[in-house]
């Protein structure tokens, strides 16, 4: 009996703590509200998550509103007496946002009526942060990522992976990513399912649009508890970017290399402790270093000019020699071009410093010999010039003594005067021949002054005005637009200009046509000074044109030294100008004499 | 009797000019003048010249365009040519060069000998008339 005593004791113990404790004891919230939405009853659990209840509403406490809730589960279960279940958001009693889950129970009376709702609160706060924050990892880290089952179909995608494939979920990944109709031969996801371990590899996919990608894998067992997995999380991060700068990379390298290999200039380089790190073929040859000899920044200082590394690397980056000497390591020094360049990092430290170097041994000595073959050339054609001159005017002579000579035989008086004449002329010829010839060879140092081109030209045809309008020529000048001032030596102009009107006229006299005109044209364009010396004369054909500019060439017999063309081109040149013709036979001819302002001689001081 | 040749003189030069028509009126030819290659073209067409002497170097055209132009002329690309020039050498192969054209007769470098003139000059009239008679 003791024993039931005891027994029914510990029972009533027990109904006891059930009634009083069991509801404070289990750790979920839970609350009863009446049909009004007043909170009649709370457990422990409730009053430490939601804080004090007493005379509150529910929708008060749970969700820190004034009025109810415009979906609410209670009022539903009120009505038809089921239960409910759902995931909400409120407030804690510190005002924090919370998340719960709410069970939504009736409790019904006797007579089947539901006169109090229960609610049981389970609190998935953290639970919701951790899932928030795996979704926004899940889909905004910068690679693709996806989950495969073991029939390597795609169970899940993130954003960017949607993004380029449209939705791939339930699809084969081989399918999806590769467009292939089998599974792959080499596969990580495979690999993984297999040994339950990470695996990495490379692969490239093809999106629908035949773009290629090419991603760096990593394929990660995604465990449970007890070990057992079904799916694996395969994480692909894109590398074409990479791979395509490594690649171009790669190609410039390869193309520097060639450059400087191949080079026929020296090219070497010392990085920023001055050790040299380039040295190519050209500039061992150059310098007469061993392919195998490392050269020490004292023995590279010792074959440049002096200084030459710190005015490089203390100056503003750049210094160009156009001509200087250098030393082989023997110490036998030898002309070159040298370039100094300065390296520097984006944020302006020293890198290195970069050289360039040209050997002039050989250029200097084929301009020596350009110079040389010239000056044979220029005697050549002065001997032949000179000899067609001689030529023709001992041919005058010779003609001039048979008139002579064959009048005095026919006592012929007036071929006898005929022959003295001829004679007398062509001896004078001689001495101007002579005397052209001798100016031409002693020839003069150019002296420019300050004065107006177009006065020059003007000159000039002043000067041949009288002959032209004897001959009937129509001679004139045209200034055209503005031609300001500039550095010319006077003379020697007016001696070039002298010689194109004076051929011009010439012309005109052999030319068939009745109206014949000569026109001297000055004008300025971008900075270039232009005479134009036109003519409607005889023109010249192909040969002649072809020689013009040659010693000694002339058409005129014994009237022209040859010498007059060659002249005006020597004074063109000496102004650094240029000087060309066009010319057609029967039609006429125009010199055109051009001088760029930024080419022509400096003023002595 | 024979008419007498006529020859027909090309040459910038009026000296030149007055000497060879001296020399060729004393051997008894016609002479024709003319001062430079297009003149003497002309003249050419009209006088009829049994031979011309040819200067190279002359204003206008020059000799070698007027040799193209009478051996490519119809009526007169028959007559003989003989070049008197004091020009180098070089000109020769511009006379060489073109296909289907005869070379001059005979090149005389200037300053001339008279009498070696005159008898090339008979040779070729001489020559000329034997081929005619045949």
């Amino acid at each position: 009996m003791a024993k039931k005593t005891n027994k029914a004791s510990s029972k009533s113990d027990l109904e006891k703590y059930i009634n009083k404790r069991l509801f404070d004891t289990i750790p979920l919230g839970i609350a009863v509200i009446d049909p009004d939405y007043n909170l009649v009853y709370a457990n422990k659990a409730f009053e430490q998550l939601f804080g004090s209840w007493e005379n509150r509403k529910c929708y008060h406490v749970y969700k820190n509103r004034e009025g109810m809730c415009s979906y609410c589960e209670s009022a539903m279960t009120l009505k038809d007496g089921l239960p409910r279940a759902n995931e909400e958001a409120g407030y804690d009693k510190d005002g924090r946002h919370i998340h719960y889950f709410q069970h939504t129970a009736p409790i019904v009376d006797d007579d089947g009526n539901f006169p109090y709702v229960i609610h049981i609160f389970t609190n998935i706060t953290e639970a919701t942060q951790i899932r928030d924050e795996h979704q926004v990892l899940f889909d905004q880290v910068p690679c693709n990522i996806l989950l495969i089952d073991r029939n390597f179909r795609i169970v899940k995608a993130n954003k960017r992976l949607r993004e380029w494939l449209g939705d791939p979920e339930g699809k084969y990944c081989f399918e999806s990513l590769k467009g292939l109709k089998h599974k792959c031969t080499e596969c990580t996801a495979r690999q993984t399912f297999a040994d339950g371990r990470i695996h990495t590899g490379y692969h490239v996919w093809k999106s629908p649009k035949d773009k290629t990608l090419h991603l760096h894998v990593i394929t990660v067992p995604l465990k449970r508890a007890d070990g057992s997995f079904d799916l694996v999380m395969e994480m692909a991060v894109d590398v074409t970017q990479t791979l395509k700068l490594e690649d171009g990379l790669k190609f410039a390298h390869r193309f520097l290399e060639t450059v400087i290999s191949t080079s026929m200039d020296g090219i070497f380089a010392v990085n920023e402790k001055g050790k040299v790190t380039i040295f190519n073929p050209a500039a061992r040859k150059f310098f007469n270093i061993k392919d195998n000899q490392v050269l020490s920044r004292e023995e590279l200082a010792g074959i440049l000019p002096k200084g030459f590394l710190s005015q490089v690397s203390e100056g503003p980056g750049h210094v160009y020699l156009p001509e200087t000497e250098v030393k082989t390591i023997d110490g036998e020094s030898f002309p070159v071009r040298l370039v100094g360049n300065k390296l520097k990092r984006s944020d302006d430290s020293l890198l290195g410093m970069a050289f360039s170097v040209q050997d002039l041994r050989e250029i200097k000595q084929l301009v020596k010999e350009k110079l040389e073959a010239e000056r044979l050339a220029a005697v050549g054609h002065t001997v032949a010039g000179l000899s067609h001159g001689v030529k023709n005017l001992i041919t005058a002579l010779e003609g001039g003594m048979y008139m002579l000579n064959s009048g005095l035989s026919k006592g012929n008086v007036e071929r006898i005067q005929k022959g003295l004449e001829m004679l007398t002329r062509n001896i004078e010829r001689i001495s101007l021949f002579v005397k052209t010839f001798l100016s031409f060879s002693k020839g003069r140092e150019i002296q420019a002054k300050i004065c107006d081109p177009a006065e020059i030209a003007k000159e000039v045809v002043d000067l041949y005005a009288v002959k032209a309008d004897e001959l009937g020529i129509a001679l004139t000048n045209e200034k055209i637009g503005d031609v300001p001032p500039a550095p010319i030596d006077y003379e020697s102009m007016h001696e070039c200009l002298t010689n194109l009107v004076g051929n011009a006229i010439d012309a005109c006299q052999v030319s068939n046509g009745d109206s014949c005109y000569v026109t001297v044209r000055t004008f300025e364009k971008n900075g270039v000074i232009t005479y134009e010396v036109s003519d409607n004369g005889g023109g010249m054909d192909y040969e002649v044109k072809k020689k013009a500019f040659t010693t000694f060439f002339t058409t005129k017999g014994l009237g022209g030294s040859g010498l007059g063309l060659l002249m005006t081109k020597k004074i063109v040149q000496e102004h650094g100008g240029k000087i060309d013709l066009e010319s057609k036979p029967g039609e006429g001819t125009t010199f055109r004499i051009k001088f760029p302002r930024r080419r022509l001689p400096k003023i002595k001081a | 009797m024979s008419a007498k040749k006529k020859i027909l003189i090309i040459d910038d030069e009026h000296d030149v000019l007055a000497y060879f028509e001296a020399v060729f009126q004393d051997s008894g030819y016609d002479t024709v003048v003319a001062r430079d290659g297009l003149e003497g073209f002309e003249s050419a067409k009209s006088v009829k010249p049994d031979l011309i002497a040819l200067d190279i170097t002359m204003p206008g055209q020059s000799g070698i365009k007027t040799y193209y132009q009478f051996k490519k002329h119809p009526a007169l690309k028959e007559i003989p040519i003989i070049i008197i020039t004091a020009t180098d050498e070089s000109y020769k192969n511009l006379l060489n060069e073109l296909n289907g054209i005869s070379t001059p007769e005979v090149f005389f470098s200037k300053p001339i000998d008279p009498e070696e003139l005159l008898k090339v000059v008979a040779d070729i009239l001489c020559d000329n008339n034997k081929e005619k008679i045949i």
